[in-house]
């Protein structure tokens, strides 16, 4: 491996000063001089008719400066509910006020008549013909009928193969296949490869389970929150807690029809993503309508209870899976049926049920998934949308088999891994990857090869895989007259990516990383960049900012060449100077003087300019091995060791790079045994920190990381993405573990104690 | 229209005047009243610690202490630990070893480091992380946290001791 001089370096983050002394500025934090507070009215049903809603007192208040309600809003442009809500926390109107005891006062004293409507929250229910409707009575076939309706559709076209008596028989069965119809379907998603049922016929042994895995909300620690004015040319200026600020900018104009140029978004300081916090959501459009009818500055800061009741959380999900292996451990047929819970918004994240391939070879697969209306807020991504979900259910599979098999779960995982060269189901060769490299480091990491264990406690082990995004983004990088450089960019910072990125620039201009200041512009100012999330950032903006760079040495060594007047070939850039090659000449020149120079001579300084086409990375896999303890009385699990390894391309932060996968598999860890938005026929019931318990450093000892390099063609100096990987396979790993400890299996998660429990009760313990 | 109550308290060493609502948090009343936005609000319902400061020695959520409460009393804050140009030993760990990631739990979290070791100086790993349990992270799974506070610990028992 070359040597580097900047990254792979445990480098502190560039903007960890401001955050440790407090003075670092947060959505909430901004406060325009005077700004008024808004405040959301919101449904108190799951579902209901919007009768009468009278906002009379609530307008008398001293100190309330503006009500809207989509009264308010140009016909055919919605932001608020109007004749129906479809769940609790819908948003129905929202108030301006001088202080937000006033606007919540206000929003108290807003009256609105509802007539309540049967709910469904149950996704197996909401698919049922007798369940409420809430979109329409349109249904869709369940996976036999379309089986069927496939093949007449075959025979209608080639009328040699069929026969009329086929079509008949056909005909009769989609008659009587009346339960394979599904009501309240928002999307759907179907793959097939090889022959499944052939598959089964062929294997030894067939496992087959239904998943439940429940909503999750990101929790990131910042509730949502904008500030926004509208001045008196119709220009509007937004405060943006945001992954995505071109996006917050897109979803504006394209919501309230204000043209771009006459939008500005200013990103904060973000606290905490995961994916929640992409695209216009709970707080900008309302803060946007409210400063524009009052002429003033507008702040919507939501609380953590509205988080629950009105958030995108994670989806849940049902999975039924099957899956068989002939009894030496090779997996011939995968097949899966998914039921998402989209709330009552459509988009799930239905098109990840694929991810139960894994990264195995698997000749036949078949996987059908649809995404379901329920009486709830919608949903969108949390940190790899969709894939822990589908890849607890395929690593707990694999898990039984290698039980039933008598074979060793990391043995049999790396028999029927996938190598370079191997076709993905359902998709390309693979390229160069490291799958059995990562999973190798963490078995010999975790000790696993010679693993105790006492009464009660167990060992897990699971993988998750992912693949990192990209989009398009520009970064500006240009050399001050001091000879440091200064990076010019868009894209928000999410896990550390302006590090990352300052550590790149620094390495290709041979500058100290103290010498490299990195500054991001709000959307009038700064080029497009992608949203930040994805894991896309240190892959695609650290591309974009190492050509950047690049660009920028190159018109360094220009000008050297012109300023000593000799042929560019002649120079090489090292520590921040230009020297002639071959000779330790005093023919150097700083990278100052040369800043100073393409002032005086080009009348500008030097601006190197990037952007990287947009191309996926090649995939990354975690892997992960629990211990577990399970105290048998009172069904507590409690984690004795927790590893986990990554490939992660080339680590330009090794200590960043920890950072994501101990806080990733922390998440994985909750949703496996805490984590579980509830609800009940008034919506969800535990909209808290109390009854919606996250993690706290009480839970968990030490999550050991363990950073493999499989370097990424494409990648900055290598690297992948990283955010993402380290949550996939948490979920079957904290499961696995518990199996082993006191066999039994909860395919229900999360892993409460009582249903620990429950099952060594019925186990006969 | 409510009355405001006049206050005098000490803040991060100085004296402090101000009037607020009896209602007022004394969270609402660092960050509205006084331009203190160190302490952040996560949840204001006291569970998750981002708006920790240290009253008369003892650590509180100040969402969930009325403003009119600090009368005549002390309050640290996150903005009073450096002094210019000299980070606290408690920051200065954080930034180096990663202790951090979106860095909104960080001014609570680094308020409720220096509220245990102003009382246990030498802290087992067990007692921070049952003490840290108030403060909640999202990003860092604790653990670089954890070690930053230990960290802390032996560095200024150290400088004591010299």
């Amino acid at each position: 491996m070359p040597e580097y001089s900047v990254v792979g370096r445990r480098l502190p983050r560039v903007d960890a000063l401001e955050k440790v002394t407090g003075a670092a500025k947060y959505g909430a934090d901004v406060h325009p001089p005077g700004m008024l507070y808004g405040k959301i009215v919101r449904s108190e049903y799951p579902h209901a008719k919007i009768l009468h809603i009278d906002t009379t007192e609530a307008e008398l208040l001293p100190g309330v400066r503006a009500i809207i309600t989509q009264a308010d809003v140009e016909s055919g442009r919605k932001v608020f509910a109007s004749d129906k809500v479809l769940y609790s926390g819908e948003p129905i109107a929202a108030v301006a006020a001088t202080d937000s005891d006033i606007a919540d006062e206000a929003a108290g004293l807003i009256k609105i008549e509802y007539e309540r409507l049967p709910v469904v929250q149950n996704v197996m229910e909401a698919i049922q013909p007798t369940a409420p409707r809430l979109h329409s009575d349109e249904t869709k076939d369940g996976p036999s009928r379309r089986g069927i309706r496939n093949r007449l559709k075959q025979l209608s076209l080639d009328e040699s193969e069929g026969s009329s008596e086929e079509i008949r028989t056909l005909e009769t069965e989609l008659e009587t296949l009346e339960e394979d119809v599904y009501y309240n379907i928002s999307a759907e998603t179907h793959t097939e490869i090889g022959d499944v049922e052939k598959g089964f016929a062929e294997s030894d042994i067939v496992v087959e389970n239904t998943y439940t895995i429940p909503r999750v909300h990101q929790t990131y620690m910042e509730p949502h929150v904008s500030v926004a004015s509208a001045d008196s040319s119709g220009k509007v200026t937004v405060w943006a807690s945001t992954q995505g600020p071109f996006a917050i900018r897109s979803g504006i104009a394209g919501t309230l029809g204000i043209p771009l140029g006459k939008i500005n978004v200013i990103p904060t300081i973000m606290g905490g993503g995961f994916g929640g916090r992409f695209g216009v959501t709970m707080t900008h459009v309302p803060a946007v309508l409210l400063s524009q009818k009052t002429g003033r500055p507008v702040r919507v800061q939501v609380t953590r209870k509205e988080e629950f009741l009105d958030g995108r959380p994670a989806p849940g999900c049902v999975i039924k899976m099957k899956t068989g292996a002939t009894k030496s451990g090779g997996i011939l047929a995968c097949q899966a049926l998914a039921f998402w819970d989209s709330g009552a918004v459509s988009g799930a994240s239905i098109g990840s049920t694929i991810r139960v391939r894994g990264v195995y070879k698997i000749p036949n697969l078949k996987v059908d998934a649809y995404g379901v209306y329920t009486n709830k807020s919608g949903t969108t991504a949390y940190r790899a949308p969709g894939a822990p979900q589908a890849i607890f259910a395929a690593e707990s599979q694999l898990d039984e088999i290698a039980r039933r098999i008598g074979m060793d779960p990391v043995e049999f995982r790396l028999k029927n891994m996938r190598e370079e060269g191997d076709m993905i189901p359902g998709g390309s060769q693979e390229p160069v990857i490291g799958y059995k490299e990562t999973l190798k480091a963490v078995a010999d990491a975790a000790g696993w090869w010679n693993r105790d264990k006492s009464h009660n406690q167990g060992w897990g082990v699971a993988v998750g895989d992912w693949t990192n995004g990209c989009g398009p983004g520009g970064v500006y990088v240009s050399i001050h007259e001091d000879g440091s450089a200064r990076i010019f960019h868009g894209s928000m910072d999410i896990t550390g990516t302006d590090t990352a990125i300052t550590q790149i620039v620094a390495e290709i201009l041979t500058l100290p990383y103290e010498r490299v200041t990195i500054t991001r512009g709000d959307t009038d100012s700064a080029p497009y960049a992608t949203g930040s999330g994805g894991s896309v950032v240190t892959f695609t903006m650290g591309n974009t900012a190492k050509l950047a760079a690049e660009d920028t040495r190159r018109r360094i060594l220009e000008l050297a060449a012109e300023r000593l007047n000799t042929e560019i070939d002649n120079f090489e850039l090292r520590d921040g100077k230009i020297f002639v090659n071959g000779a330790d000449s005093p023919k150097s020149i700083s990278l100052g003087e040369l800043a100073a120079f393409s002032l005086n001579t080009r009348g500008g300084p030097i601006v190197g300019k990037g952007s990287f086409a947009q191309q996926s990375s090649t995939p990354a896999l975690a892997a992960q091995i629990a211990k577990v303890e399970v105290d048998a009385e009172t069904g507590r699990i409690k984690v004795l060791k927790l590893v986990s390894s990554q490939d992660v391309g080339f680590a330009i932060n090794p200590m960043a790079v920890e950072g994501q996968i101990e806080g990733g598999t922390v998440q994985g860890y909750a949703w496996a045994i805490m984590e579980e938005m509830q609800y009940d026929q008034n919506g969800n019931v535990n909209p808290g920190l109390v009854d919606y318990r996250v993690p706290t450093s009480a839970d968990l000892p030490t999550v050991e990381s363990v950073i493999v390099e499989v370097p990424a063609p494409n990648g900055p100096f290598g690297a992948k993405g990283v955010g993402e990987p380290p949550i996939t396979p948490t979920l079957a790993t904290m499961s696995n573990a518990v199996v082993d400890a006191v066999g039994v299996r909860v395919n229900d998660l999360p892993i409460k104690p009582e249903k620990i429990v429950a099952a060594l009760h019925n186990n006969g313990n | 229209m409510p009355k405001k109550v006049h206050v005098q308290t000490t803040i991060n060493g100085e004296t402090v005047e101000f009037l607020c609502e009896p209602r007022q948090s004394l969270l609402e009343v660092l960050r509205d009243e006084l331009g203190m936005t160190g302490a952040k609000e996560g949840c204001n319902n006291g569970n998750c610690g981002a708006c920790s400061v240290i009253l008369d020695g003892r650590l509180v959520n100040s969402c969930i202490v009325l403003g009119v409460e600090t009368e005549g009393k002390t309050v640290e804050t996150v903005e009073g630990l450096a002094e210019p140009g000299k980070l606290h030993p408690i920051q200065e760990i954080f930034l180096e070893d990663a202790a951090l990631q979106c860095g909104i739990c960080t001014p609570g979290f680094i308020v409720a480091t220096k509220a245990l070791l102003d009382k246990n100086p030498n802290p087992t790993e067990y007692e921070v992380r049952y003490w840290l349990a108030g403060n909640l992270c999202r990003c860092t799974g604790y653990d670089k946290i954890v070690r930053a506070v230990l960290d802390s610990a032996q560095i200024m028992s150290s400088e004591v001791g010299a």
